[in-house]
């Protein structure tokens, strides 16, 4: 199985002095399902801008499908064409990633992009549009949409590139418990593609059901786990050193209670629990 | 039992407390203004769809006439011309089912009145010499004073129903397109796209500021705490708009955002557009060549 | 939704008036979209989106002034300080045209005259005075004085010009019993209301609303508002002449004749003779516009409008001809090296 992505020592400040990651060092395989967790601020985020070469390292070397991603890379068309078409990022908010004035021109503005001919644009606009139910919703412009169609305007809108590696910020936040279920089927139905799906996401119990493998990032900005969910997981001192979840104590009658439990959206309660 | 931590807490949500001595707070105002306007837009979309005389216009010819009109309305010089022209914007506001009522009311209220405010004095005779109409000694009205307060208020609320009907019937994105069309650069048309979108996103993170003030204050402020409070909160609104740039940019970076802005619809120009172009260009001409006739 | 005080709707300014400023407006756009493109490159659509929005709703925010009076504000200055002054054009004339054609506030045919005041003027005269008043390496306090005192300014500037458009509409177009066709007040009474307006009450929500959102920004994120370098004397004057061509038609008010300026008529009337040279070199020149008249525009007024933009126009392009001339003798582009601004505020952590 090749490597779609491999980071090694990649460091990155905003600011001098502000690390948004340290020494990190990861290796995605094609196909893979990864879930990247960790407290907001651990660089989860800047991590998959990185794998989408939003942002660049300060130090360390990111290779992408087997070439250097850079930054000067990214100026050359050609490869930038490529690379922008096998990459689709879902962002965190729907309202950033909308910015056409209707839904259609939404779909249609990756393929555009890509230089392909009217009909293929047409046909793909079509296609991902009946897969996420928002044929109804096309010629709407996106500020007169509930926020789960957005949401589903918004996956569109990255799946028209046809990626082969999608990644997603934060998916199952904002999202009722339906619409959670229904992003957890379709990353489901992914992962049966053989697409390279990676999620940043404090969600735990999202991240246990879809994921095949979870990287958890430290406080620190570095990589403190790499596993299956099971063996990640069941590290409750870890994900408590991490403040991932935290721990509080309550009385049942004389005895005392204590508990882990992690908050979130969909935040299973269970999760590491013990008495 | 100990408290549980903070985030197990349930929610309360505080009433909104009845305010005395009525006037309405600053924050509610700024709320109410910035839902209105929200409700505006979103209406706008509505009577947009409708199956009306200007809704099924090509965009382009839309734009084009009632600019036409609009113009010849600044054209005219004569007050029953203009009264006419208002007629026009009446006609036209019922054939595309706006509702001839609110039409009116928005046209004359807002538009009219101030023109009517702030021209009145106008017709005074220490502002406009001329045959006195209305002798009130030093208060006295001319003729000349009051003509021309008519023709103005004639002419705001006549430009208005034009400039009014263009929004109305006319959904924001075929405006685009419109102006797309015509060749308006595409860097323009893109950004008067993005902006819209930041608009609403930013007038509902404003809404939700002011009405989250409004739920917790229960009396009236000091001035001086009542500014720091509103600098503060468009400081952040600038804060939340720098960062949400960067985000966007990301945004269309990453689906290979290269400078243009392409769209799929293509515009066509059929009979009836023809038709109403020809219309409206006979119309005006018409309209200025008895104003021509019958104008001072 | 209310609109800001010097907004101003159609039907008050004649097709003289509003179409001589869609005409100033167009290459002023040409040039600020250029300017812009080059220091913003790709991402100037979301950072001129974000501005024009910020424009936008800044125009809304009720600014407590006195008791329980509050104003709006237009937010030039501050943009101008945030953005830089050629892109402040851009996005406040694309906030105005959002206000009319999204909202259905604010007239379309008066759109360049409204971009004019609220778009280039104000941002201007705000941002120099800021950037004058702040001088090098500021503190942030006297930053936040530059300011109030720029916006300030820039807005009784703006108020001033707008008063100007009014006012000079019942001379350009009244009927022959002195019925104003348009606004209704004369220059005398236009401009000293809209001033007093103004610098009475306007001018300070502007001062208290820039003054308390830069002193915000400061403390927060100061390099939002660095200096963009190198403010080249020739700026001043673009915007000064601007102004100064709206307020030339001041001079037929005026009576008499400039001193020093006197045509062989008047000075036979002054002294009683006219040098035999003057005589005969008065001849030669049978000017294109004589007395500052535009043949075939008998209202005086409108007339000197007109000479004076030509007349400036004029100036301008020879003096930009000549430049690029020499400029590409010497292989550089022209503009470029004296006109670079510095990259916007570079991103932030996500």
């Amino acid at each position: 199985m090749s490597a779609d992505f491999v980071l090694e020592g990649v460091r990155h400040e905003y600011r001098a002095g502000a690390p948004a990651l340290a020494a990190i060092d990861l290796t995605i395989l094609s196909g893979q399902h990864v879930a990247i967790v960790g407290a907001n601020g651990s660089g989860k985020s800047t991590l998959l801008k990185m794998l989408d070469g939003l942002v660049f390292p300060t130090s360390g070397t990111i290779r992408a499908f087997g070439a250097p991603l850079t930054e000067d890379a990214l100026e050359d068309p050609a490869y930038r064409r490529d690379f922008r078409a096998r990459v689709g990022f879902v962002f965190q908010e729907a309202d950033v990633q909308l910015f056409c004035s209707d839904a259609s021109d939404e779909l249609a503005f990756g393929p555009l992009q890509l230089g392909l001919p009217r009909d293929e644009v047409e046909r793909r606009v079509r296609e991902a549009a009946q897969q996420l139910r928002i044929e109804g919703v096309l010629d709407r412009p996106p500020y007169t949409l509930s926020g789960g169609e957005k949401k589903r305007v918004a996956i569109a809108s990255v799946l028209t590139m046809q990626p082969h590696v999608l990644l997603l910020d934060e998916p199952t936040n904002a999202l009722d418990p339906r619409s959670q279920v229904w992003l957890l089927d379709v990353l489901d139905e992914w992962k049966q593609e053989g697409r390279t799906v990676v999620m940043a996401t404090h969600d735990l119990s999202a991240a246990a059901e879809s994921a095949d493998r979870i990287v958890v990032l430290s406080e620190d900005h570095t990589i403190v786990a790499d596993g299956t969910p099971e063996e990640v997981l069941l590290q409750r001192e870890l994900l408590l050193s991490v403040n991932l979840i935290h721990e509080h104590t309550h009385r049942h009658a004389s005895t005392a209670h204590r508990h882990a439990h992690a908050h979130g959206p969909g935040a299973d309660p269970d999760l590491a629990h013990g008495h | 039992m100990s408290s549980p931590c903070p985030c197990c807490r349930p929610d309360i949500t505080p009433a909104i407390p009845r305010r005395r001595g009525g006037g309405r707070s600053l924050a509610r105002k700024t709320a109410d203004s910035v839902a209105r306007a929200v409700t505006d837009v979103l209406q706008n979309e509505e009577l947009a769809a409708l199956p009306g005389l200007l809704q099924r216009l090509d965009p382009r010819i839309k734009l084009l006439t009632l600019g036409l009109f609009a113009v010849t309305a600044s054209l005219v010089h004569s007050v029953w011309v203009l009264i006419a022209l208002i007629g026009v914007t009446i006609v036209l506001a019922a054939a595309s089912r706006v509702g001839v009522g609110s039409f009116e009311r928005k046209v004359w209220l807002s538009a009219g009145l101030l023109a009517f405010l702030v021209a009145a004095p106008s017709a005074l005779r220490v502002f406009t010499p001329g045959t006195v109409v209305v002798p009130l000694g030093p208060f006295s009205l001319t003729e000349p004073g009051l003509m021309g307060v008519a023709t103005l208020v004639t002419r705001v609320v006549a430009s208005a129903g034009f400039a009014l009907l263009v929004v109305w019937t006319m959904r924001w994105s075929d405006l685009l397109k419109a102006l797309s069309a015509m060749r308006l650069p595409d860097v323009v048309v893109a950004t008067l796209a993005m902006t819209q979108k930041q608009i609403l996103t930013l007038l509902r993170t404003v809404e939700q500021i002011h009405l989250a003030r409004e739920s917790r204050t229960l009396t009236r402020g000091s001035a001086r705490a009542d500014r720091a409070w509103v600098t503060e909160r468009m400081a952040f609104v600038v804060r939340k708009s720098m960062k949400t740039a960067d985000d966007v940019y990301d945004a269309m970076l990453s689906r290979g955002f290269t400078g243009a802005m392409p769209s799929l619809v293509r515009l066509r120009m059929r009979p009836r557009d023809w038709a109403w172009s020809a219309a409206s260009v006979a119309l005006c001409a018409a309209i200025l060549y008895v104003d021509r006739m019958v104008g001072p | 939704m209310d609109i800001v005080a010097m907004h101003i709707p159609d039907g008050y300014l004649g097709p003289q008036t509003y179409v001589i400023l869609w005409i100033v407006m167009i290459p002023i756009w040409a040039i600020a979209a250029r300017k812009v493109k080059r220091t913003l490159k790709a991402k100037q659509i979301p950072l001129l989106a974000l501005g024009a929005a910020f424009s936008f709703i800044i125009m809304m925010f009720n600014v407590p002034v006195i008791g329980g009076s509050t104003g709006h504000a237009v937010g030039a200055t501050l943009i101008a300080i945030i953005l830089g002054p050629w892109a402040a054009v851009i996005a406040i004339s694309i906030a105005l045209v959002i206000q009319a054609g999204l909202f259905g506030d604010g007239g379309i045919t008066a759109l360049g005259a409204n971009c004019f005041n609220m778009a280039v003027v104000a941002p201007f005269v705000g941002y120099y005075l800021y950037r004058f008043i702040s001088g090098d390496a500021p503190s942030s306090r006297r930053r936040v004085v530059a300011a109030g005192i720029g916006a300030y300014v820039a807005l009784v500037a703006a108020a001033i010009v707008a008063g100007i458009m009014f006012g000079i509409q019942p001379y350009i177009a009244h009927t022959a019993s002195g019925q104003a066709l348009y606004a209704p007040y004369k220059l005398g009474v236009a401009v000293p209301a809209m001033a007093l307006e103004h610098l009475l009450f306007f001018g300070w929500v502007e001062a208290i609303a820039t003054m308390g959102i830069v002193a915000a920004l400061a403390k927060s994120e100061p390099e939002l508002l660095q200096m963009k370098p190198a403010a080249k004397p020739l700026r001043w004057l673009w915007a000064g002449m601007a102004v100064l061509i709206l307020l030339t038609p001041i001079g037929v008010l005026a009576p008499g004749t400039a001193w020093g300026e006197w045509g062989g008529e008047e000075l036979d009337s002054l002294v009683g003779y006219v040098p035999a040279n003057l005589e005969k070199v008065g001849g030669l020149w049978k000017a294109a516009m004589p007395d500052y008249a535009t043949p075939g525009v008998s209202n005086t007024m409108l007339g000197y409008l007109i000479a004076a933009i030509v007349g400036a126009a004029l100036c301008v392009g020879i003096g930009w001809g000549v430049g690029a001339l020499l400029a590409r003798r010497r292989g550089g582009e022209v503009g470029s090296a004296a006109e670079a601004s510095p990259d916007p505020p570079a991103a932030q952590a996500g």
